[in-house]
């Protein structure tokens, strides 16, 4: 009787167990489940097509892509709003140097180059300059959104690609077959999941990997943790605050260099608006700690997935109109985080309400004894 | 007439009893000296005085009223008041808005009286020989001022008994001058306190009569006149009998570590030499300047003077470079400075490790498995799985795997900073038989502490550091407690003390 309960009980724990480190996946099948069900409910059937549509998404790729960074700058206790605006001057430094070059690599090293240097910056002026990272970062995504605007109108339409208002690659470059068809749009033929996707999946495991089997991931952790413990245990704490900016801005580079190729053209008065906020909410969706020192980069994977997926659900409701689907977006986000931040918390009031009634008992039946 | 009596004060938290049928007495118009180390208990009888926290039993007298279980504001209203070691007064509002704070003062239609206030504060300064402007703002005072003005907002609300705990800690030669000038000023005013302080000279520049407790015990009372810093030195430590003793004297190798003429944030002028192997024990109170210069031979703070060498290296630097160099540091204060909550216990150990092996910047989960059951198999450290949080630990475990982090770095200078602070006694013991263990193996080790009986236990040689400066430096043998008090508390140099020792 009593080893049976315990199996029951170790099952139990096991769950609890997986629940507490692994949240994201249950969320992320929870929020599946529920698009299934919209779906089916529109007298649709749910299909492969589905999940691979989830898998190509902006939402999943490039923000899923800049979230990574920013759950490591979170992760140190920082913010960095400035990383939509990043994108959209990275996207027009990459488009202009593959309508002047013609060459992948060295399109793709100007993305990464560029979004490094915007990611320095940030870093510098936060981890250096000791200024508050939420008004660095707020600063820079005004300066860096108009610039690039400021600077499409004044560039000649052979180097932007573009007459009007926007960065366009030009069709006539031999290389532009290759980079737009072949990889920015293509997919891996069987499974029908687009290249781009496994870049960022291949991604994520590199930045996966770095976050738990290096030194310098495990003193990212550590400086969100416990600054001064981290400091005094010779971790150089400023060096890392600066440098998971600069991890970010390489992969908002890289990032821009995959929308690049998946979409063509940047336009810089509306591309990657509110992206930082996207960003911020597949973090927090993968189950990292706002205050730093916890999280999985795992996590983020799901959480832009499930990020992702929130979006198709809300959209595939035909009841809902574009101006109200913000609202609903927003709510189901703070109903995603309230059960995975107050539900721990809620749970630990519960026990200790149980252990104070018991207690609380026992001193009766104390008092009781004493008495008889 | 006494002003206050507490009388068979007892108090337990849990099982352990921090206050056992214990006695104060306190005088109208006198200065009282409350007396006992670290955890004799003062603070836990000020806590019930001032009606924090509820006494177990006992009986409190106060102007002839008796207190049973008295409120924080009751105790305040029948005129006790609680001046702080560190200094209560909110910064960002004016001097005399701290004075009002709560008390403001308002016209008829309940707008604030900022004119009556000012005038009000300024007879109040007056009266008491304080020169602060009562518009100035608090933040731009002195930590000097700040303290008058806590104890002047303190008298506005007609507190007849005040508390100062540890008042001078901050203050300078002449600053303390000054306050004591008030405090005289005030007791004849009819003014009574209860003086809380570590250094004896103070107490008997100013103190009228004084009560010692040992371990939650009433030792002793009686007037300052009539005793000696020696006599109120053994009353606070008493006869202790050291635990089992596993100290021998073992030889010492070369010289290890040199400090020349080092001046820093908080010392100057440290000479000192440490031999490979050699157990040394830095003591001092609060603001000795032992725990700073720790910081600085770990390059936690720049010095300004002076030299450090290691080995044959001269060190300047910061931290990771002073690690390279063989030396590691276990910083006080475990929650604060050394406690990295969101990590496992495997991360936690080799987390310094990691910052002086960067060449190397992937790691293999393997060897420091292997490591970390070597270092636990060492100091005994009683963990489940290295994937637990380190909060899961008891505070003993946790600093024993702060040690294994430092071990883990193979360093041959261990600086430990009050290493035992917040660690029960039996792990307390099995840390300085580590200490022990770790020297004979040739590791030197300078431990920071206060706790003068452990000091005797282990180290080879003890440093006794006031002011910031080394006033005394005892060989194993000549290490005994009511000594080593005398000079860090520098009795040693007051008139009195002076005679009584030579």
């Amino acid at each position: 009787m009593r080893a049976n309960k315990g199996g029951i009980a170790g099952v139990g724990s096991f769950l609890a167990k997986a629940w507490k480190r692994y949240s994201f996946i249950f969320v992320f099948a929870i929020i599946l489940l529920v698009y299934a069900f919209t779906i089916q409910a529109n007298g649709n059937t749910f299909k492969w097509g589905h999940i691979t549509a989830i898998l190509a998404s902006q939402n999943t790729v490039i923000v899923g892509t800049m979230a990574l960074g920013m759950a490591l700058v979170i992760i140190t206790g920082q913010i960095d709003l400035s990383v939509g605006s990043a994108l959209v001057l990275c996207s027009g430094v990459t488009i202009m140097v593959f309508n002047i070059t013609n060459s992948i690599l060295l399109t793709l090293l100007a993305a990464v180059a560029a979004g490094a240097i915007c990611g320095l910056i940030n870093g510098v002026l936060a981890g250096y300059a000791k200024m508050p990272p939420f008004i660095v970062t707020l600063g820079t995504m005004l300066i860096y959104r108009s610039l690039t605007l400021s600077v499409v109108r004044e560039i000649d339409p052979a180097i932007t690609g573009s007459s009007s208002s926007q960065f366009a690659m030009l069709s006539s470059n031999s290389a532009y077959d290759v980079l737009r068809m072949k990889f920015g749009t293509g997919s891996l033929a069987g499974v029908s999941i687009p290249y781009i996707t496994f870049v960022f999946v291949a991604v994520m495991l590199i930045i996966l990997l770095i976050s738990r089997r290096t030194k310098y991931g495990k003193s990212v952790y550590a400086t969100g943790s416990n600054e001064k413990a981290a400091f005094l245990a010779g971790v150089n704490v400023q060096w890392v605050k600066v440098s998971v900016f600069v991890v970010t801005g390489i992969l908002v580079g890289l990032a821009s260099f995959i929308q690049a190729c998946k979409i063509g053209n940047v336009t810089p008065a509306s591309s990657g608006k509110s992206y930082e906020m996207y960003a911020i909410a597949a973090v927090v969706l993968g189950g990292v700690s706002m205050s730093g020192g916890r999280g999985n980069l795992l996590g983020v994977f799901f959480g832009a997935l499930s990020y992702t997926t929130i979006n198709f659900i809300i959209v595939s409701i035909p009841a809902l109109t574009t101006d109200i689907q913000d609202t609903f977006q927003g709510l189901v986000l703070i109903a995603v985080i309230l059960v995975q931040t107050v539900g721990p918390v809620i749970k630990d009031r519960f026990v200790e309400m149980k252990k104070r009634r018991l207690s609380r008992r026992q001193e009766r039946s104390e008092l009781a004894a004493d008495k008889g | 007439m006494a002003i206050l009596e507490m009388q068979h004060i007892s108090k337990a938290f849990g099982g352990v009893i921090a206050l056992s049928d214990v006695h104060l007495q306190v005088e109208a118009g006198e200065i009282h000296a409350l007396l006992g180390e670290n955890g004799a208990g003062k603070s836990t009888l000020m806590n019930i005085l001032t009606g924090v926290i509820p006494m177990d039993s006992g009986e409190i007298r106060f102007e002839g009223k008796s207190y049973q279980t008295p409120s924080i504001t009751q105790m305040e209203r029948a005129g006790i008041a609680f001046v702080h070691q560190e200094v209560n007064v909110v910064n960002d509002l004016t001097v005399f808005e701290n004075i009002f704070l709560n008390r403001e003062l308002k016209t008829k239609i309940g707008l604030l009286d900022r004119k009556r206030m000012i005038e009000e504060a300024s007879v109040l300064f007056e009266r008491l020989g304080v020169d602060i402007d009562p518009t100035a703002m608090v933040s731009e005072l002195k930590t000097s001022q700040k303290q008058l003005l806590e104890i002047s907002r303190a008298l506005h609300a007609d507190a007849k008994l005040l508390i100062l705990d540890e008042p001078t800690t901050a203050l300078s030669t002449q600053e303390v001058e000054h306050l004591f000038t008030i405090l005289r000023k005030l007791k004849s005013q009819g003014n009574s306190f209860i003086f809380i302080s570590h250094k004896m000279p103070e107490i008997f520049e100013i103190a009228d009569r004084y009560t010692v407790f040992r371990n939650g015990k009433f030792v002793s009372q009686g007037n300052i006149a009539d005793t000696t810093p020696h006599q109120i030195a053994s009353d606070m430590v008493g006869e202790q009998y050291l635990d089992k003793d596993y100290y021998e004297k073992r030889p010492l190798g070369e010289p290890i570590v040199s400090l020349r003429h080092l001046s820093g944030h908080g010392f100057s002028d440290v000479t000192l030499d440490i031999r490979k192997g050699e157990i040394v024990a830095f003591t001092g109170l609060a603001g000795s300047g032992a725990s700073e210069v720790m910081q600085t031979m770990f390059g936690v703070m720049p010095f300004e003077g002076g030299s450090i060498r290691v080995g044959n290296q001269t060190l300047r630097g910061a931290i990771p470079h002073f690690m390279k160099h063989g030396m590691a540091m276990l910083p006080s204060n475990r929650k604060e400075n050394s406690v990295v909550p969101d990590v496992d216990i495997l991360d936690n150990t080799c987390i310094a490790e990691h910052s002086i092996s960067l060449k190397k910047p992937v790691i293999s989960t393997r060897r420091e498995l292997e490591r970390y059951e070597a270092l636990k198999k060492l100091l005994w450290i009683k963990a489940e799985s290295p994937k637990d949080s380190i909060l899961s630990l008891s505070g003993g475990n946790q600093q024993k795997v702060f040690l294994a982090r430092w071990l883990n770095t193979d360093a041959d200078v261990l600086l430990l900073d009050n290493p035992t602070q917040g660690v029960d006694v039996g792990a307390k013991a099995e840390i300085y038989r580590l200490i022990l263990e770790f020297a004979s193996r040739g590791m030197t080790v300078i431990i920071n502490t206060l706790e003068i009986p452990e000091i005797k236990k282990v180290s080879d040689r003890c440093v006794v550091f006031f002011e910031g400066r080394v006033v005394k430096i005892f060989d194993h043998d000549e290490i005994n407690e009511h000594d080593v008090m005398l000079y860090s508390t520098n009795a040693i140099n007051t008139r009195r003390g002076a005679n009584h020792a030579g």
